[in-house]
């Protein structure tokens, strides 16, 4: 193999053994985060309250859901790795093989004068580089430290939960908060019984609803001598008004009483009596 | 013998510089250019305003690389026998016979002065010798010594009774190659130089063997694919549909960045082409095979600006 893949290949493996070492460090920082809040919101105790699945033992639920999170994040931050052209990463690196080192790779095939004496100064060149300059070491050593603090803080909660844990109740009254479900605001909205008025009609707050950026109120008003109008018992003098006769020359509506399902169950002899009956009482 | 002239490469380009430099003053990017097209094997040409030493700095070049140089001072009636030579009939021994007498054509360096004051149809005959690398004159075919380089210039006032190269014509000239009026200071310099009785002298130094050494040296100088791409890409600009543009290169002139690159790289004592090199040889290549549409022309814009605008927008 030529000497220059050679030490490239070496040095790319080095590489890419750092940057796997980096991703198993940022699983474990994202699942160590995300495991703690699951214990600091007390999310067993919302799953067993859920009617959930009973032969999923709830228990190992958050820490799974943390550990998937934890493989997605670190997949996400990583995904773009194995594109990283070393090439110009070493290229970036240092500056005194810019443009040499992809060049030379480019050439690998040619021999002639000049492409042997690039390549002879590239090798000379990657002899000085290292996999720790390319990934610096304090890079690894700083994540090594997170990650170490992060496993610390998920050890000491899952420990001392009482300490460290939101009261159930605490977050309940946030999540009522948060969405507002508190069931009083019906009634504000309607009125007391001091807001109704002395002239038949009642007054309200105005509601307000805020439709398509512009205001509407929501407060429904009587009309003139409409409407809901609240007067003493002893007012009444005719608490009921007689309404008009019903004029018994008048048919009933076309609503269906279940006649017609009764009639199909006839026999034709009786159809056409009923027939006969009704085309008489229509001429009445 | 290539790896001998490859490691004293960087020697003989600077002797090269500081000997021309002893006659012409200042133009340093001009004679740089110029030694790029020899070392390509390609011609170049210069557009200057009268009085800028065109003449002298490729004589001087020629001798530097001692090289047989010839002019040739284009006219109207200059006809492509007065080129290429004709035959003459001489006495030998009482009988009448056909002699061939090469023209000025057959020399290493040639300048073709006021290119465009010669009819087309010297023009033709010039420009076939620069492309063929031979001449035919009756039957024969007489192939031109190597190595073989033509300094053409272009006068760009008084163009009355000019005959302008053709954009076909022009496209075989590797490099255009402007040559501006010198600083003051450098102008000052000259009228030291031109005014005393000590007229500087040039030595040769290297052989018309190493030329063609360092010929084949440039073609060796490895270039990366990106950078290649990237000469491409700007000559495929220049041919996208653009409000400046009316005519772009062709793919001669992708070759002409590249080989001049190689050129350039090898002059700055470098093994590999540099994305630098590429920007730079882009103008000289570029300029005269890019037409500028009248819009822009209307306005002002030269052919260099245009092409700095393509190099910023190519990746």
């Amino acid at each position: 193999m030529d000497p220059l893949l050679e030490i490239s290949q070496k040095l790319q493996s080095d590489y890419f053994r750092r940057m796997q070492l980096l991703f198993i460090l940022d699983l474990i920082s994202v699942f160590c985060i995300v495991y703690a809040i699951t214990l600091i919101f007390q999310m067993e105790y919302f799953l067993n309250k859920s009617s959930l699945d009973a032969r999923i033992p709830i228990n190992i639920i958050p820490p799974i859901l943390s550990f998937i999170i934890a493989v997605i994040a670190a997949f996400l931050r990583h995904k773009n790795d194995h594109k990283i052209k070393f090439n110009l990463l070493i290229e970036s690196k240092y500056p005194e093989l810019k443009e040499k080192v992809r060049t030379a790779y480019d050439n690998i095939s040619e021999s002639n004068v000049i492409v042997d004496s690039l390549k002879n100064s590239v090798l000379s060149g990657l002899t000085i580089v290292s996999a720790s300059t390319l990934l610096a070491t304090s890079v690894v050593v700083t994540k090594i430290i997170i990650v170490m603090f992060f496993v610390s803080g998920v050890t000491v909660i899952s420990s001392q939960p009482e300490k460290y844990t939101i009261p159930v109740e605490t977050i309940e009254d946030n999540i009522i908060k948060i969405t507002g479900g508190n069931g009083n605001e019906t009634s504000e909205a309607v009125g007391s019984p001091e807001d109704f008025g002395q002239a038949g009609g009642f007054e309200t707050k105005p509601k307000i609803a805020t439709i398509e950026g512009k205001n509407i109120d929501l407060t429904i008003f009587p009309g003139y001598e409409q409407g809901v109008e609240l007067v003493k018992e002893s007012q009444i003098q005719n608490p009921f008004i007689k309404s008009p006769e019903f004029p018994v020359d008048i048919m009933g509506s076309n609503v269906s009483d279940g006649g017609y399902s009764s009639l199909l169950k006839k026999t034709e002899t009786e159809k056409q009596l009923i027939n006969k009956f009704a085309v008489e009482r229509s001429k009445i | 013998m290539s790896n001998e002239t490859y490691t004293s490469s960087n020697r003989i380009f600077k002797e090269l510089f500081d000997e021309i430099g002893k006659v012409i003053v200042g133009q340093r990017e001009a004679v740089e250019q110029i030694l790029i097209a020899i070392m390509c094997n390609s011609h170049a040409l210069v557009e200057s305003n009268p009085g800028l030493a065109k003449t002298l700095t490729i004589s001087t070049v020629s001798k530097a690389l001692d090289l047989k140089f010839s002019r040739i001072q284009c006219t109207p009636d200059l006809m492509p026998s007065d080129i290429t030579g004709t035959y003459i009939i001489e006495d030998v021994g009482g009988k009448k016979q056909f002699r061939f007498e090469p023209g000025p054509v057959f020399s290493n360096i040639v300048l073709a002065d006021e290119i465009n004051r010669a009819s087309p149809k010297t023009q033709s005959a010039m420009l076939e010798a620069m492309q063929e690398k031979q001449v035919t004159v009756g039957n024969k075919t007489y192939t031109l010594d190597k190595p073989f380089f033509v300094l053409a210039t272009q006068n760009p006032i008084e163009m009355e009774g000019t005959y302008p190269l053709p954009e076909a014509q022009l496209d075989r000239f590797l490099l255009k190659i402007l040559m501006d009026y010198p600083t003051e200071q450098e102008e000052n310099e000259i009228v030291n130089r031109y005014t005393k009785n000590i007229i500087p002298a040039v030595n040769k130094v290297i052989s018309k063997n190493e030329v063609l050494e360092l010929q084949k040296l440039t073609r060796d100088v490895p270039i990366a694919e990106d950078i290649k791409s990237r000469a491409v890409n700007i000559v495929i600009a220049t041919r996208a549909k653009s409000e400046h543009i009316e005519y772009g290169a062709s793919p001669r002139a992708s070759i002409g960045i590249i080989l001049a690159a190689k050129a350039r790289a090898l002059m700055s004592g470098r093994n590999y082409v540099s994305a630098e090199d590429i920007d730079a040889m882009a103008y000289p290549v570029l300029r005269h095979r890019v037409i500028l549409t009248f819009e822009s022309e209307r306005k002002g814009l030269t052919t260099d600006q245009v092409i700095s605008h393509i190099l910023k927008t190519v990746k």
